[in-house]
């Protein structure tokens, strides 16, 4: 199998929960990236404003004598006095480098100390990150100012530990992916169930059609979406143009076998009544007559065949086998009245055969015929339902006549063995049998009875099995 | 005997009837259902043949309106088809045999005698009173062992009698199964065919298997053995 092919198979459910699975994955996937995104974004705006205001704090503390900065008051911020409190304050020029720095960060040193020396524009913020010498990250703000004296141009810098917005950041990601997880869960699930429910109207067709192939039912019933109620009707038609044809197919040969029979019944009668008169032509009339008797053969042969010809994939009916085989047994006993046959009958109630109800009378009534006809008063006739899931069935028909010697078995087991090839006087009942049963997927054994006579045995198994 | 034949192919019924006649019995022909049943329903036949695919009505609601009616006379289908559909639902409509076309006479004549001697109570293919005994399928008589010659009439006469032991039969009656329609009725020709027989049956006068009922007709009052 290619891999188109397997592709084709995957079912509409399959189909609806991968697309919608990837498109799920999708959206969550960027929806977690743009929020993880922005919160970033603010996270480190936010820490920018605060540094700012360090600054300005910084700014309106800061006097300058000779060059060196002092602070009169203290600082409003206590992280600024504490030794490695993440948050330092430096201030420098460009040309000098350092000039101050406060108390927490005596014992703090960059990782390139250049970043004091970077020119900043009077007025201006200039925002970045940098490396300590430990290789920790920190946020760095510079703010470039022109002094009170109108000619010294400082830079006012804060650099802090960017640790604690990392682990916030964190924080916040791990949270946000666990709820778009289980968002995520949430929605297949739901989405698993209306699934379920949109499609539950196909599984009910399937259903549907699998009753009518067993003949539990004749037509997609019911209320279907209306999507699917086009389908429905189209599908209940064609079963009924279906069944319909078949009739009308029946009725034919039906028709055709009459009136082809009837002139055959008209040439035998002349045949006898020239045979009678004309003594002298009685070869000739003996050979017209043999082969009028072959013909007849072989239409009675042909239409039976034609009539039955694939029934296994046809829709298939359930038909009872206790009522038919009882309407057949009493039309034999009506026939075979004088005979006085003893019947032993063992019909199972659940013995059920699928397929047509003329099919089961045609092989129940010939091989029933043979065994009236052949037996010396006793007939039996056993139905029962075989395997441990009912779906065989087993229909044992036995008598006491002379039975079938071996090598005509074999012959009367040839499947579709052709009309014109029976001996002469043999009847056509078995053949028929032997290719309805053949047709149906069944097998027929011819063997001795216990009775003393043959013994047919025929095995259906049921269409439902397979499909 | 009187026979109903009901067949709508003209050729076949001109068979049957010729070929039935032939062997003694009384034919009457209808060519559809509707005159069938007028004919089954009419009058008194001793057996009829219903051939399945009738025009009018078809062969089965034939036979079901005839029972219906109340004839219990024995009925052979005629079927084309052949199949048991047909012939179980032939049978269960009230038929008693079928025969499937083409068909030789000879199984048509063999069939209908089997369901004659069955209707009259007989089920052994001879009919035995005393030294008496009449083969019906090869139409003869044995009186103690020995063949008498019968003519056709007289043979005729004799099987119907002997069908119906014990029954008085009329002579309307009997003109009915023994002879065509066109038949002059009052003819006194059926006591010669009496007397005939007696005579050849019981020249002694011993048996004295046929009565004469006054005023109501002839018995046959010899007890089956």
């Amino acid at each position: 199998m290619t891999t188109s092919e397997e592709s084709s198979n995957y079912s509409i459910q399959t189909r609806l929960v991968i697309s919608f699975s990837i498109l799920l994955f999708v959206f969550l996937g960027l929806t977690g990236v743009v929020l993880d995104r922005a919160f970033r974004n603010s996270v480190e705006a936010g820490a920018a404003e605060r540094l700012q205001v360090q600054i300005y704090l910084l700014l309106g503390a800061a006097e300058v004598s000779d060059g060196e900065f002092y602070f009169l008051e203290d600082l409003r911020e206590p992280k600024f006095s504490q030794l490695n409190s993440g948050l330092y304050g430096f201030i420098s020029r460009p040309s000098l480098g350092e000039l101050w720095r406060s108390d927490s960060a005596l014992a703090f040193s960059l990782a390139d100390p250049q970043v004091l020396r970077q020119p900043v524009q009077v007025g201006e913020t200039q925002s970045s990150k940098t490396l300590s010498a430990e290789g920790d990250e920190y946020f760095v703000l510079s703010y470039g100012i022109l002094w009170e004296d109108g000619i010294s141009e400082y830079s006012f810098t804060v650099i802090e530990d960017a640790a604690p917005y990392y682990s916030e950041i964190s924080n916040f990601r791990t949270s946000l992916w666990s709820w778009l997880g289980g968002v995520a869960l949430l929605l297949l699930l739901i989405q698993f169930f209306l699934m379920r429910w949109g499609l539950s109207p196909l599984h009910r067709m399937a259903r549907d059609l699998k009753q009518i192939e067993s003949g539990e039912k004749n037509q997609l019933a019911g209320n279907y979406p209306q999507e699917l109620q086009r389908v429905t009707n189209n599908l209940n038609v064609l079963i009924e143009t279906e069944r319909k044809q078949q009739a009308r197919y029946r009725t034919t040969l039906g028709d055709l076998a009459h009136s082809l029979k009837t002139p055959l019944a008209v040439i035998a009668g002349t045949m006898q009544t020239l045979s009678s008169s004309k003594a002298d032509d009685k070869e000739q009339l003996d050979a017209v007559d043999e082969q009028l008797a072959r013909m007849n053969q072989i239409v009675s042969y042909q239409l039976q065949r034609a009539v039955q010809t694939n029934n296994r994939s046809s829709l298939a009916r359930q038909v009872q086998v206790k009522p038919v085989a009882e309407k057949v047994l009493d039309a034999l006993a009506k026939v075979y009245r004088d005979k006085s046959v003893s019947l032993v009958k063992l019909l199972d109630e659940d013995a059920v055969f699928y397929g047509d109800e003329r099919d089961l009378l045609e092989v129940l009534g010939n091989v029933l015929d043979n065994a009236f006809k052949y037996g010396r008063g006793e007939v039996s006739i056993r139905a029962s339902v075989e395997n441990h899931d009912s779906s065989g069935l087993q229909i044992v028909i036995e008598d006491n006549g002379p039975g079938i010697s071996i090598e005509k078995q074999e012959y009367v087991l040839q499947r579709g063995a052709r009309a014109d090839t029976l001996v002469q006087g043999q009847g056509i009942g078995l053949a028929v049998v032997t290719d309805i049963v053949g047709s149906y997927g069944g097998t027929i054994e011819v063997g001795s009875s216990n009775l003393g006579g043959a013994k047919i045995t025929m095995r259906f198994v049921s269409t439902r099995q397979g499909s | 005997m009187r026979l109903l034949v009901v067949e709508d192919e003209s050729l076949l019924r001109e068979q049957l009837q010729q070929g039935l006649a032939k062997q003694g019995y009384v034919v009457d022909v209808a060519e559809d259902g509707k005159s069938g049943l007028y004919y089954a329903t009419e009058y008194d036949f001793d057996a009829a043949i219903i051939d399945l695919g009738l025009p009018e009505i078809d062969g089965i609601s034939l036979i079901q309106q005839v029972r219906a009616a109340g004839k219990e006379y024995p009925i052979l289908i005629l079927t084309a088809r052949g199949d048991w559909q047909d012939k179980v639902a032939g049978l269960d409509a009230g038929a008693d045999d079928y025969v499937v076309k083409p068909f030789q006479l000879e199984e048509i004549l063999a069939r209908l005698n089997a369901l004659l001697r069955r209707a009259a109570g007989f089920a052994k293919p001879k009919l035995e009173f005393g030294q008496l005994s009449l083969d019906i399928t090869a139409k003869r008589l044995l009186v103690d062992e020995e063949a008498v010659d019968l003519t056709a009439y007289e043979y005729k006469m004799l099987e119907y009698l002997m069908l119906h032991p014990g029954q008085v039969i009329s002579k309307t009656e009997l003109t009915e199964h023994l002879y065509a329609q066109d038949y002059d009725r009052d003819s006194n020709v059926l006591e010669v065919f009496v007397r005939r027989l007696r005579q050849k049956l019981d020249p002694d006068q011993t048996l004295k298997p046929i009565e004469t009922v006054r005023g109501q007709g002839y018995r046959f009052s010899l007890e089956e053995s």
